[in-house]
């Protein structure tokens, strides 16, 4: 267990100690109930029907002959239930915003027509158990009129590309036209003119699903007007309000239950068409109905990281500094719009000059959204791949030309909280070895397997914002903590925990927590950008603080007294710029015969403010590494161009990482407290899978002293790279 | 992954028809017959098989649909809901449970093969009040992250202590390389699996 903490923070008492989870004991026990462990008597069981077809009108659905198996008691079709599915709209980005989706053009609907993707649910199916739905689900017969089809975002804005919408493939953005996302500082035509060398090259990445372990599932049961929802979501409040929103109820209507989840990495925001699917199916049927996902319609019916194209042009000084850097990218995004499609990176760089266009396209492939560092890792591979070529093309070394050129205000403009990317640099190229493992001249290692060192870093939002908390403490001296958590894995429940019994002051067996319920939590951003411990767990520290008043002023409670102490803060960074830092170096080892990539040694270092839990932390750095590992190496939803079908729906066609494909990864933390978020602490969970895929590919280049473009890199791709 | 021998023989058009929708093929399958599945079978025309299986210790004679999968009788009719499915198609190792000792995929043992054999869960690891070493180095090491893979992890584990209580880590992970985990926990799950084997020991 390598471990190293800096002490530059001051040490408290229950936070930043490693503490097991409070709800460990359930977790390797099997008494951690998860969504699809609920059963309720007379519960029926959902299945659903999806599209075959890439892109294809129906024509006509006959339900007759599943209606007519015995068992089966209600079908949903596009023709008897037309809710819109709101969330992420076609508003990318700002999926939470109302105002927004009452203006967007181009509607989702959780049965649509014409489908625009394989996978698209056709119709759902409940019936008295699974068997029997699913065989209701192949009885349904569809007549499809199957349209033409594009998967490529640069393909889908040609002229003469098949219309998946009628207003063209570009996405519309919230004003209902149809413009790339422009972001411009200063003029790259004067930086490149300044410039002494100007150096292009494109880059692409490919459709890589969560994948998380749970599949989806939902249970809906009516009690008059009231819908419970028993769901695996990453927010328990947002979950809420999109559900009441789409089926038109009130939110006080909605009660979200959400305790133990297996993952989600952005796969679980918002609310979900499965949600609203097995809500409408309960309400048709007048039973609770359990809608259950297999792997395959996880893959392909819910959303992955979107595949990327990236033009770069960049100019530089001839002692290395950067005067210009042009990003043109296309972004595919399925045949819906539920995420921004954007493709970060650049604003890593200290540059003067910087000009970023993206296209964010439809493409009949499945839909595109949240998944762990929505644009960033896809984005880091590009940008960081290329800097790292236009060093070795400088004749820099990488570590000296990062140094050189990497943020040191937010856009060269915003100061931050703090700033330690120095540090983490510096700090790991030590512990590495950089100089020693580093080759200077690319490929040069004699024989066969050949070894090479990669490097990137990041910064990464770390942003403050509103949560509330409550905190009851009763005369036995037991303090309750509720919060509108869930816990996807991250540990939050814990870290809530930890944060109240050190703001308490109190032993933390004395805390319990209350999460994961709308009707008993308040308001919680959720498990989303990175933000939970530092909204919540800052509204935890607040509503302890109300709490202790309130013992000061009227003295501890006795008998079946209580007292209560709330907070609901919104706080803001007064114009600075808070992020989490981070550098990765990574050595592998390229067998040129076989094309073959192994990670030998994995050095992380990471300014994630002050540490709550370093246990927990330390898996959350290792787990995103090894998703980076995975997407730089093998992970890809590949599309067969000849028909659209999807090849490797599945966690063996996918190639998510294994026991055995795991190097051990050593994670360093360099604490920092800037004085904001809850004793200092800033994001983590996405942060560790942002430089990964970058620092990984880098590395490839070193030993093999060929530039990989195109994500996964896999065997093929290394052996025509070296033939 | 270890693959166990049917007792019970169902044939695979008989299997089929029960199911009504295609199954991923198991992985100890029986004897494959050419047919093509026939539809429209309703529930009280399922067959069904009267089975002895003892289930983390305790002796049951149950009556199962001779569709059903392991998995689905232990979650489904049994409560024993600690067993999860991650895919149902012998892909990720979530349903690992062990089957006379050994490990397997719950998902690709139909319910019928466990007559007259034992089967081990999640539920059964903790004895007489006390975890088990693995329980409680899964624990210390921080080796569940959402938990979902977990059991299949410690059932793995279990199984693979049992026939080599000293394992290195390379073996460890080759033993357990069938149980997929997408928080990526591999680290702390071989460090805790190592630890677990290195306390037994004592």
């Amino acid at each position: 267990m390598r471990q190293q903490n800096s002490t530059s923070v001051t040490p408290l008492k229950t936070v930043g100690h490693a503490t097991p989870r409070i709800d460990a004991l359930e977790r390797v026990t099997g008494k951690a109930t998860y969504t699809n462990d609920i059963q309720f008597p007379g519960m029926l069981y959902a299945r659903i029907l999806r599209s075959p077809h890439p892109h294809a009108r129906i024509r006509r659905i006959d339900v007759s002959k599943a209606l007519a198996v015995p068992g089966v008691k209600t079908i949903l079709t596009h023709e008897n239930c037309q809710v819109v599915w709101g969330a992420g709209g076609i508003s990318g980005g700002l999926q939470y915003n109302d105002d927004i989706k009452k203006i967007t053009r181009q509607r989702r609907y959780v049965f649509n027509n014409p489908v625009r993707f394989v996978g698209e649910p056709v119709a759902a199916v409940a019936a008295v158990n699974r068997h029997v739905a699913e065989e209701a689900v192949r009885l349904i017969q569809v007549d499809y009129e199957v349209l033409g089809f594009v998967l490529e975002p640069e393909e889908a804005l040609k002229q003469d590309a098949v219309k998946i919408w009628p207003e063209g493939n570009l996405s519309l953005n919230t004003q209902n036209q149809a413009q790339p996302m422009t972001a411009r500082r200063g003029d790259v035509t004067e930086g490149f003119q300044a410039s002494d060398q100007i150096f292009e090259e494109r880059y692409s990445t490919a459709f890589v699903h969560n994948a998380q372990m749970e599949p989806r599932s939902c249970i809906a049961h009516w009690a008059g007007d009231k819908l419970t929802l028993y769901t695996p979501t990453q927010g328990i409040s947002n979950c809420r309000s999109d559900t009441a929103r789409d089926l038109g109820i009130p939110p006080e209507k909605v009660q979200i239950v959400c305790q133990y989840m297996g993952g989600g990495f952005g796969n679980k925001n918002q609310n979900q068409d499965a949600d609203l699917i097995t809500a409408m199916l309960a309400k048709e049927a007048g039973a609770p109905v359990k809608l259950e996902f297999t792997r395959k319609d996880d893959f392909i019916g819910v959303h992955g990281r979107w595949p990327t194209v990236q033009y770069y042009k960049v100019g530089v000084t001839r002692d290395g500094l950067l005067k210009a850097i042009q990003l043109r990218g296309y972004s595919g995004m399925g045949g819906y719009r539920k995420n921004t499609g954007s493709i970060g990176g650049i604003d890593i760089y200290q540059c003067p000059n910087i000009e970023s266009v993206i296209y964010p396209v439809y493409t009949n492939k499945t839909v595109s959204g949240n998944f762990r560092g929505p644009e960033y890792p896809q984005g880091f591979y590009g940008i960081e791949s290329m800097m790292d070529d236009v060093a070795y093309k400088m004749k820099m070394d990488p570590v000296e030309f990062i140094l050189k050129n990497m943020t040191r205000k937010y856009r060269d403009e915003l100061p931050y909280t703090n700033y330690s990317l120095e540090d983490c640099i510096r700090r790991g190229a030590e512990t590495f070895e950089w100089k020693n493992r580093w080759r200077p001249q690319p490929g040069s290692d004699p024989g066969p397997v050949k070894h090479g060192a990669g490097i990137a870093f990041m910064a990464f939002r770390s942003a403050l914002g509103r949560s509330n908390a409550v905190i009851r403490l009763d005369a036995k001296g037991k303090y309750t903590v509720f919060v509108g958590v869930t816990d996807i894995g991250a540990g939050a429940k814990t870290t809530m925990a930890l944060i109240a019994a050190e703001a308490l002051g109190v032993p933390l067996a004395n805390v319990e927590v209350v999460w994961g319920d709308t009707d008993r939590c308040p308001y919680s951003v959720g498990e989303s950008g990175s933000r939970t411990t530092i909204q919540t767990g800052y509204a935890v520290i607040q509503a302890a603080e109300a709490l202790k008043r309130q013992i000061a002023e009227k003295g501890l409670p006795a008998g079946e007294n209580v007292l209560v102490g709330s907070a609901s803060p919104n706080p803001n960074l007064e114009g600075k710029v808070r992020a989490a830092y981070g550098a990765h170096f990574v050595e592998v080892a390229v067998d040129t015969d076989l094309g073959h990539v192994r990670v030998t040694k994995y050095v992380a270092v990471h300014d994630s403010g002050r540490i709550i839990n370093p246990l927990t932390a330390r898996s959350q750095i290792k787990g995103g590494v090894l998703m980076g590992i995975g997407m730089a190496l093998h992970e890809d939803l590949i599309y067969d161009r000849r028909n659209g079908q999807p090849l490797t729906a599945g966690f063996y066609g996918d190639r998510i990482m294994t026991h055995r494909d795991a190097p051990d990864i050593e994670v360093i933390f360099i604490e920092s407290d800037d004085g904001f978020g809850p004793y200092g602490a800033k994001s983590i969970g996405e942060s560790s899978k942002v430089p990964a895929v970058a620092a990984v590919a880098n590395a490839i280049f070193n030993a093999i002293g060929r530039r990989m473009k195109d994500l996964p890199i896999t065997r093929d791709k290394i052996l025509g790279a070296l033939a | 992954m270890s693959k166990s021998k049917p007792k019970k023989k169902i044939s695979r058009r008989k299997f089929l028809k029960g199911t009504g929708a295609a199954l991923a093929v198991a992985t100890a399958a029986p004897k494959i017959e050419a047919q093509t599945p026939a539809a429209g079978v309703a529930t009280d025309a399922v067959p069904r098989s009267m089975i002895r299986v003892t289930v983390n210790g305790t002796e049951r004679r149950i009556e199962v649909e001779d569709r059903w999968t392991l998995v689905e009788l232990l979650r489904d009719h049994l409560g024993l809901t600690g067993t999860k499915i991650g895919c149902d198609r012998g892909e990720c190792g979530a349903c690992t449970v062990l089957l006379d000792g050994k490990p397997v995929y719950s998902c690709s043992n139909l319910a019928v093969w466990a007559d007259g054999r034992s089967v081990e869960t999640v539920e059964g690891l903790a004895q007489n009040g006390g975890l088990d070493p693995l329980q409680q180095a899964f624990i210390d090491h921080d080796a569940p992250q959402c938990g979902f893979c977990t059991s299949g992890q410690l059932m793995s584990a279990k199984g693979l202590l049992t026939r080599n209580p000293q394992p290195s880590a390379d073996e460890v992970r080759a033993g357990m390389t069938g149980n997929l985990c997408r928080c990526a926990g591999y680290n702390h799950y071989v460090e805790a699996v190592l630890a677990a084997a290195k306390g037994g020991s004592r």
